[in-house]
């Protein structure tokens, strides 16, 4: 079977890009016109020795309105855009991905102290700080924000109207995510 | 000659290099991730393709996207800079395998000098003296514990395939060795891809004094001279200057001789830096690890030497002979270098990201002895991503002392404003007693109380 991989997708308005995953040379690109819908190939990314099948995501399906690019083999970049769709002709069907389900500001939650890049775990292999239903009180280790490559532990604070002993009904961030200063990583309720 | 330079690398190290290409008609590549795909510093390069995500290990460090890149933009050569994969065996294999030339020692030679275990063999078979330490790398921390019951404490955990303190822990006892494994090992697999450490016995004080090496792929090698970085917080160099204070001129022809010596011995080809620990009770100068890159620093060993390093890397990837012998090498005068991080010295050093509101660094204080390397202008972002070097001045003067006034006049008339940076530190360091008599070591930071 051949190696298959994701293209990235980024929404404007009621149009949907599919971004270059990796850099590469791309063929077998799609023409205008072309019907796309989730799990389709949509061309080849060439990298090194290995042929890539480039795939349609979840949740994403237009017709492609972008030219094919000039060479055969086209050099790209991460997140080049490789193909713009716009939406089918179909009134009511719903386009672009999935949107994000609710808003996890709505409730109490602990937010990145700062920019940088959050971890969960003490080390790679190391259990979790917190999972659900963890009990925090104040100075209780939550996760590792790693900024310009220092590693700084995130205890729980009970301020800003956070309660002195809280409970974790989720956790918001990823391990090893990309978060921006005052993001949202756990959300909590008072215990 | 190369037509084409693939820079695998960013920021600072990424503009000097091109610097160096463009000076013998090559033209410089670049590769980015996401996050530096709109950095100014990319106009000191003709092309560059972005190759993946904001963390290294999703960009910078994939030898693979590196590859395909230099491939892909008609590049013959690849220059890793320092740090992400620049003493990466695997990388420099892969490079050659797919017809491009790196800018480094062979693969083999790099994997046992890269690597600091093996590199610990091959210098204590040339000649020199390791500290002493564990046997070969820690599987784990019991591995670890028991290394270090037979060193002695305190000791000190280094990443095997580490450099610029990342993965570094002194430990004084059993309890914190068993604390410091795991942190260490984490912090060693993200900056560097590998989370092999070993350990040795820490010596209190002393003095890092390393010796930059030339060498030729014919077997011919000279030494520029020391660099003395005991100025340093954590292992961080923060200010490095040539040649070294504590050592006198025979200490100084011996180890440089002795160094080049060890690099033939070992097949070097290429620059490369041998760093040894002083120890100051006894004189004793220890061989600690040897880099098989380019060095921050090392604009310090080109203002006393007038050696342009970058170009004798290209010249000898491109298997052209040094021409140098150690007699065409005089050490004149004395340089000093200052790294201006974005970090806080008033707050525990707190790493700060941030725009740039000003930007300016003094160069015309003293036409022709002050040297500004960055990537940075107004207006720019300080990511938080990557490492906190903004800028890097470097004074030369005939005598120490006239390069560090030099230091001073420049630091002095320099502005950095949005993000809080290390100059105030720097220019406490050059005003304190220690620092101008050169009698400190890597135990504080001269004028800096901590």
């Amino acid at each position: 079977m051949r190696e298959t991989i994701e293209l990235l997708v980024q929404n404007e308005g009621d149009r949907v890009l599919l971004l270059a995953p990796d850099a590469g040379l791309f063929t077998r690109a799609l023409g205008p016109g072309s019907a796309l819908a989730a799990g389709q190939s949509a061309g080849t990314l060439l990298r090194l020795a290995r042929a890539s099948e480039l795939v349609v995501p979840h949740g994403v399906h237009g017709v492609v309105v972008s030219e094919r690019p000039d060479l055969v083999r086209a050099p790209v970049g991460h997140g080049d855009v490789l193909y713009e769709l716009a939406p089918f002709d179909t009134a009511g069907e719903h386009m672009g991905t999935d949107a994000a389900q609710d808003d996890p500001r709505a409730g109490l939650h602990v937010a990145a102290p700062q920019t940088g890049r959050f971890y969960l775990r003490p080390a790679p292999d190391a259990e979790p700080f917190i999972a659900e239903g963890t009990i925090l009180e104040d100075g209780a280790p939550i996760g590792l924000i790693e900024v310009m490559k220092t590693f700084t532990r995130i205890p729980y604070r009970a301020v800003r109207g956070l309660p002195a002993r809280a409970r974790v009904v989720r956790v918001l961030a990823g391990d090893g995510e990309d978060v921006k200063e005052g993001a949202p990583l756990v959300e909590i309720e008072a215990s | 000659m190369f037509n084409r330079l693939l820079i695998a690398n960013r920021g600072e190290v990424a503009v000097r290099v091109a610097r160096a290409a463009r000076e013998i008609g090559i033209a410089p590549y670049g590769v980015v991730s996401s996050a530096d795909a709109d950095a100014s510093w990319l106009s000191a390069l003709d092309g560059h393709v972005c190759i993946g995500g904001s963390a290294p290990k999703e960009s910078y460090l994939r030898a693979d996207a590196v590859v395909q890149a230099a491939r892909q933009t008609g590049c013959a050569a690849v220059h890793p800079g320092w740090g992400f994969l620049a003493e990466n065996p695997r990388f420099a294999a892969l490079c050659e395998q797919h017809g491009l030339t790196f800018i480094g020692p062979r693969p083999g030679v790099m994997e046992r000098m890269g690597r600091k275990w093996p590199a610990k063999v091959a210098m204590r078979a040339a000649g020199l003296a390791p500290i002493p330490g564990s046997e070969g790398l820690l599987d784990d921390v019991e591995a670890a514990l028991a290394a270090a019951e037979d060193v002695g404490y305190p000791i000190i955990l280094k990443a095997d395939a580490g450099g610029g303190g990342r993965g570094m822990r002194m430990c004084t006892d059993a309890r914190e060795l068993r604390e410091a494994f795991g942190a260490a090992r984490a912090e060693s697999l993200a900056a560097f891809g590998s989370g092999a450490l070993y350990l040795e016995r820490y010596l209190e004080g002393g003095r890092h004094i390393e010796v930059q090496i030339l060498a030729d792929a014919f077997g011919a090698a000279v030494h520029l001279g020391e660099r003395d970085c005991s100025v340093q917080r954590n292992h961080q160099k923060l200010i490095e200057e040539s040649p070294s204070p504590a050592l006198d001129a025979d200490e100084r022809a011996a180890l440089g001789e002795l160094a080049a010596s060890a690099a033939v011995q070992v097949g070097y080809a290429g620059a490369g830096t041998i760093e040894f620990l002083r120890d100051d009770t006894s004189g004793t100068l220890y061989f600690m690890e040897m880099n098989t890159r380019l060095q921050v620093e090392h604009p310090v060993s080109e203002a006393v030497t007038g050696i342009d390093i970058v170009l004798a890397q290209l010249r000898s990837a491109a298997n052209q002979a040094l021409g140098l012998t150690q007699d065409d090498v005089a050490v004149r005068g004395h340089a000093i270098e200052c790294r201006i991080n974005a970090e806080d010295p008033a707050q525990g050093f707190r790493p700060t990201p941030g725009r740039l509101a000003t930007f300016e660094f003094a160069a015309d204080v003293d036409p022709g002895a002050v040297r500004i390397d960055t990537h940075l202008q107004a207006g720019d972002e300080v990511s938080p991503y990557y490492d906190s070097l903004l800028a890097k001045v470097i004074a030369w003067g005939e005598t120490r002392e006239a390069a560090i006034a030099t230091m001073r006049g420049a630091l002095a008339a320099s502005r950095v404003e949005g993000v809080a940076t290390t100059l105030p530190l720097h220019l406490a360091v050059l005003d304190s007693p220690e620092f101008k008599s050169g009698e400190y070591d890597t135990r504080s930071i001269p004028g800096w109380p901590t």
